[in-house]
């Protein structure tokens, strides 16, 4: 069976690769499929060893430069962590500013995504007048001016505009600094209140009325890409059949609501009133959240631990040349079974598989229409990731200006207490259970004698990257790429432009090379039989989840030992 | 409209950085004047992306502008689109790697190595098949000048923490450690966590002007780290003066030196330069700074980031000598050539070019004096 490696993978978060082996289906005009694919992480810190012996609030600046992509999330992770460790409820104040930063970080992320790490992909697959507008702006000015890139370039304009409120209120993005253990360091003030709705007002605008639309757009180029499919494969394909895993999708819900914080929030088996729930989605339906039920293997993964530890008792000794292991992520699985995690699952334990959002603008109250979806694929897919991510989007784009209003009304009531400072805990232990962009995160932290004696992070980037677990089960990434339905052309990225609409691909090819004449293989990979084929699928694949791998990978050393090893 | 005359003396009066964050604007018309192509690599190593994503908070000019508006004459070619950037970049695989080899293939002259994360032992972060050392190594050799964006590849950062496993550093003590001195010495440091958009934006516009910009003794350019949180810059100062502090829970008006204020001990801009388009910095949102400018963070005196210094003593300035900036007058056509705001750079530079051969280090002094080496 031919073998393709793609390695460095450009526009995700950290150093992944993938490893694929495809062979020629006949049934499927003889072109080339993905048969087993394997995902490696190779880069890795070790975080967890320098948190050891610190004061325990340091981790709240530590554990966001996990990752400069998704810092908001670990740090009201670990801020949580720390609330519950030392037994501090935070101010309703707090949570607001905390829900507000969250909310305008989520709008940022998700639309950098669509637009600048995904969009590239899907913007040839949209065709030239859907898609010029979110290709990258390769021919500088005038492009723009004729709409190559406008929408590219409008997003770096917003995602900058969104960060600023994250900055208001946390100092700087990325990498805040006003979480603090029982609330935020920063007070409501109504100067604050006003600019960040001064600033998310465009930011909405940009969300509901051009993301929203470039989805539905989206929706309809797909429609094309099954037509061309079935000429050229014989069988329709489209973005809802590619990169399906197995319908088991895990959340820890976020945005709390003030009034039910401790009833409902604090209690991750509720969880039920926050904007998202928390809940495990299986057999099409959701479970209440058990976080017991967590674990890591590690079988597969360069460590000398024993598979099934919860992260309570986790550890992550190094075993470089561990026989048969092949991944720096380890495997978490939840009841046992692989979970995928992310906007989608997010979207179905919160709404089901219908969703229904509204897009009514905060200001004017204009209403703009439902933005309406119904999951295409009950066992995911990268058009459905793509969507509920966008969907993500909006519903943070509401949610904001609503927090911003109930802060404001505290405010007005003179409730503006914004820390309920408790001293540090001799002994305790502590979790923060939230949802980074990517997908459900986790910080387990356990205080002694003042001091961090354990720190463990079970992050998305090791849900969806971990290898295969202890019962050889590939992780929801790898079972996404070779699911059956990755194709993997012997055509160019223009000649599978033109195909979908005459002269488009020629546009594409005239843009890349423009900049470079190499581009014109983009995305094609030497097969060891010397044979050239395209790895777009598989790539368009790996960025549906927007993976993000610096924090997938963590390292505890109990005797603070030096370890020394290579990758294989 | 402010006359050339008038820049001049208010780059003499506001001191560069000020000047330079009130004009940088200007940069995109004296950067269309740069004729030729610049070619930028920028690497990836242990670091955690958050210095990509704080560039593209860039603002005046921001990102877009930085990919579009600056181009090479009038051929309508991005100047400063890089090479290589794998956060936005549309290759990878086979692709990607080319693209990276043949940069480092490129004739010398007009080669700006980026560097973002830290330098670990061997074997703990592959990219393309071979270790980040290699790369590191081999591109260093090939740029005609190194920016170290970030403090995990300033001074090794986050990942550099006490109890590292992984031996991270930072680029210059990794180029040292493998027998490049001499490219090491001319490594420019640009640490913060993460770095400031400003700072990377301005040097390598002043780099294709042709301008290195002064640096102090940790390499860092003295217009963005010349001066002191705490002493100059802090808008909380008269607070400390008054004994005003605030307090966890209770107030966020007063100095913030009681929560663990680092500013003593800090050196750069941020309290007048800000943060996201000038929107807050650490210190506005009641947080203590952290010093993340500092060789040493997150561990010496940086650390606990929430308990006290034990004392308030300013650090003296890294630089042993902060030459005020001097106008190294040019004659009227080659300030027309460049345009003003070129000439800005250049007496920001400081007639940095001229000093380039004195400004020397004296870290290995301090180095060998603390027997580290």
């Amino acid at each position: 069976m031919p073998k393709i490696k793609v390695d460095p993978i450009s526009r995700i978060e950290g150093h992944l690769n993938i490893e694929c082996r495809i062979e020629s289906v006949p049934e499927l005009k003889g072109e080339y499929f993905v048969k087993e694919c394997k995902a490696a992480v190779t880069m890795f810190r070790g975080f967890e060893v320098f948190l050891i012996g610190r004061d325990p609030r340091d981790a709240l600046l530590f554990t966001p430069r996990v990752c400069g992509v998704c810092p908001n999330p670990h740090s009201i992770a670990s801020a949580m962590a720390l609330d519950d460790a030392f037994g501090a409820i935070p101010p309703p104040a707090a949570i607001l500013i905390r829900n507000i930063e969250e909310a305008a970080y989520y709008i940022y992320d998700h639309m950098i995504h669509f637009y600048l790490l995904i969009g590239p992909e899907l913007a040839v697959l949209m065709g030239p007048e859907y898609g010029a507008p979110i290709l990258p702006p390769v021919l500088g000015r005038e492009g723009i001016a004729k709409g190559i890139g406008s929408h590219y370039v409008k997003c770096i304009e917003m995602q900058r505009r969104a960060n600023e409120v994250v900055a208001l209120w946390g100092g700087k993005f990325p990498h805040v600094t006003n979480y603090y253990p029982g609330g935020v360091l920063v007070q409501p003030t109504p100067e604050r209140i006003a600019q960040s709705l001064a600033n998310l007002v465009p930011v909405w605008e940009f969300v509901a009325l051009t993301m929203i639309e470039d989805v539905k757009k989206l929706l309809y180029a797909n429609e094309r890409l099954k037509e061309v499919t079935e000429t050229v494969l014989g069988v329709r394909v489209g973005l809802e059949n590619i990169g399906e895993c197995n319908g088991n999708f895990l959340s820890f819900g976020m945005l709390p609501r003030v009034e039910d914080y401790e009833s409902d929030w604090l209690d991750t088996s509720k969880r039920n009133n926050s904007v998202f729930k928390a809940g495990a989605w299986f057999n099409g339906a959701r479970h209440p959240l058990d976080e017991n039920r967590i674990t890591e293997d590690a079988k597969y993964s360069f460590y000398d631990v024993p598979d099934g530890l919860h992260p309570w008792d986790g550890r992550t000794v190094p075993m470089p040349n561990k026989p048969g292991a092949y991944a720096w992520t380890k495997a978490p699985r939840y009841d046992g079974k692989v979970f995928e995690v992310g906007p989608l699952a997010r979207m179905l334990n919160t709404f089901g598989a219908k969703w229904k959002i509204p897009r009514i603008h905060p200001i004017t109250g204009d209403d703009y229409g439902v933005f309406e979806y119904e999951v295409r694929n009950p066992k995911g897919s990268v058009l459905d990731r793509v969507v509920a991510r966008a969907a993500n989007a909006l519903i943070c784009a509401n949610m904001v200006f609503e927090f911003l209003r109930e802060l404001a009304k505290l405010y007005s009531e003179g409730k503006t207490q914004n820390i309920n400072d408790k001293p540090i805990p001799k002994e305790a232990k502590g979790r923060g259970l939230w949802e980074a962009p990517r997908g459900a995160l986790s910080h387990w932290i356990k205080i002694k004698d003042y001091k961090i004696s354990h720190y463990q992070l079970v992050v998305p980037g090791t849900w969806n990257w971990s290898p295969r677990d202890s019962k050889g089960n590939p992780g929801p990434g790898e079972t996404a790429i070779q699911c059956g339905t990755t194709w993997i052309p012997r055509l160019t990225v223009p000649e599978i432009a033109n195909a979908l609409y005459p002269g488009w691909g020629d546009l594409v090819a005239k843009a890349l090379t423009t900049l470079n004449m190499k581009y014109s293989g983009l995305n094609l990979e030497k097969t060891e039989r010397g044979e050239i084929v395209n790895a777009t699928i598989p790539l368009l694949i790996v960025r549906s989840f927007d993976p993000c791998l610096a924090c997938g990978v963590h390292i505890i050393s109990p005797e603070n030992k030096t370890y020394t090893f290579k990758l294989n | 409209m402010i006359s050339r005359r008038d820049f001049i003396k208010s780059i003499a009066v506001m001191g560069a950085a000020t000047f330079l964050s009130l004009y940088k604007s200007d940069l995109v018309s004296a950067l269309r004047e740069v004729k030729d192509y610049w070619h930028i690599c920028w690497l990836n190593g242990a670091g955690c992306t958050g210095c990509s994503v704080s560039f593209a908070q860039a603002a005046d000019p921001d990102l877009a502008e930085i990919l579009t508006s600056i181009t090479v004459g009038t051929s309508g070619l991005p100047i400063a689109l890089p090479d290589w950037m794998y956060v936005v970049h549309p290759a990878s695989g086979s692709l990607a790697v080319e693209f990276i080899e043949d940069w480092i293939k490129y004739r010398k002259g007009q080669k700006i190595l980026v560097v973002e994360g830290a330098i670990q032992k061997e074997g703990f972060c592959e990219t393309g098949g071979r270790d980040f050392r290699e790369w590191v190594k081999e591109a260093s050799q090939a740029a005609d000048y190194i920016v170290a964006f970030g403090s995990c590849s300033a001074f090794g950062g986050i990942p550099h923490a006490n109890g590292n496993p992984t031996g991270a550093m930072g680029v210059q003590d990794f180029l040292k450690e493998v027998g490049l001195n001499n490219i090491a010495m001319n490594v420019i440091n640009l640490p913060r966590c993460p770095g400031h958009p400003d700072s990377l934006t301005l040097t390598l516009a002043s780099l294709m002007l042709g301008v290195v910009p002064e640096l102090d003794n940790y390499n860092r350019p003295l217009m963005f780290y010349g001066k002191n949180i705490h002493s100059e810059y802090c808008p909380f100062r008269p607070f400390f003066e008054r004994l005003e502090f605030s307090k966890f829970g209770q107030s966020e008006s007063g100095c913030r030196f009681k929560i663990g204020c680092k500013g003593p001990i800090a050196w750069a801009d941020c309290s007048s330069r800000k943060w996201n388009n000038r929107t807050a910095f650490c210190i506005d949102v009641g947080a203590p700074c952290i010093a993340c400018s500092e060789p040493e963070f997150p561990d010496g005196k940086t650390a606990p980031f929430f308990v006290e210094l034990p004392e308030v003593v300013i650090t003296p300035p890294p630089a042993t000598t902060v030459k005020p900036v001097e106008v190294t007058p040019l004659p009227i056509e080659t300030l027309r050539a460049i345009g003003i705001a070129g000439l800005i750079i250049a007496a920001a530079g400081g007639a940095a070019a001229i000093y380039t051969s004195r400004r020397r280090r004296s870290r290995e002094l301090e180095k060998e004096a603390k027997g580290e080496v």
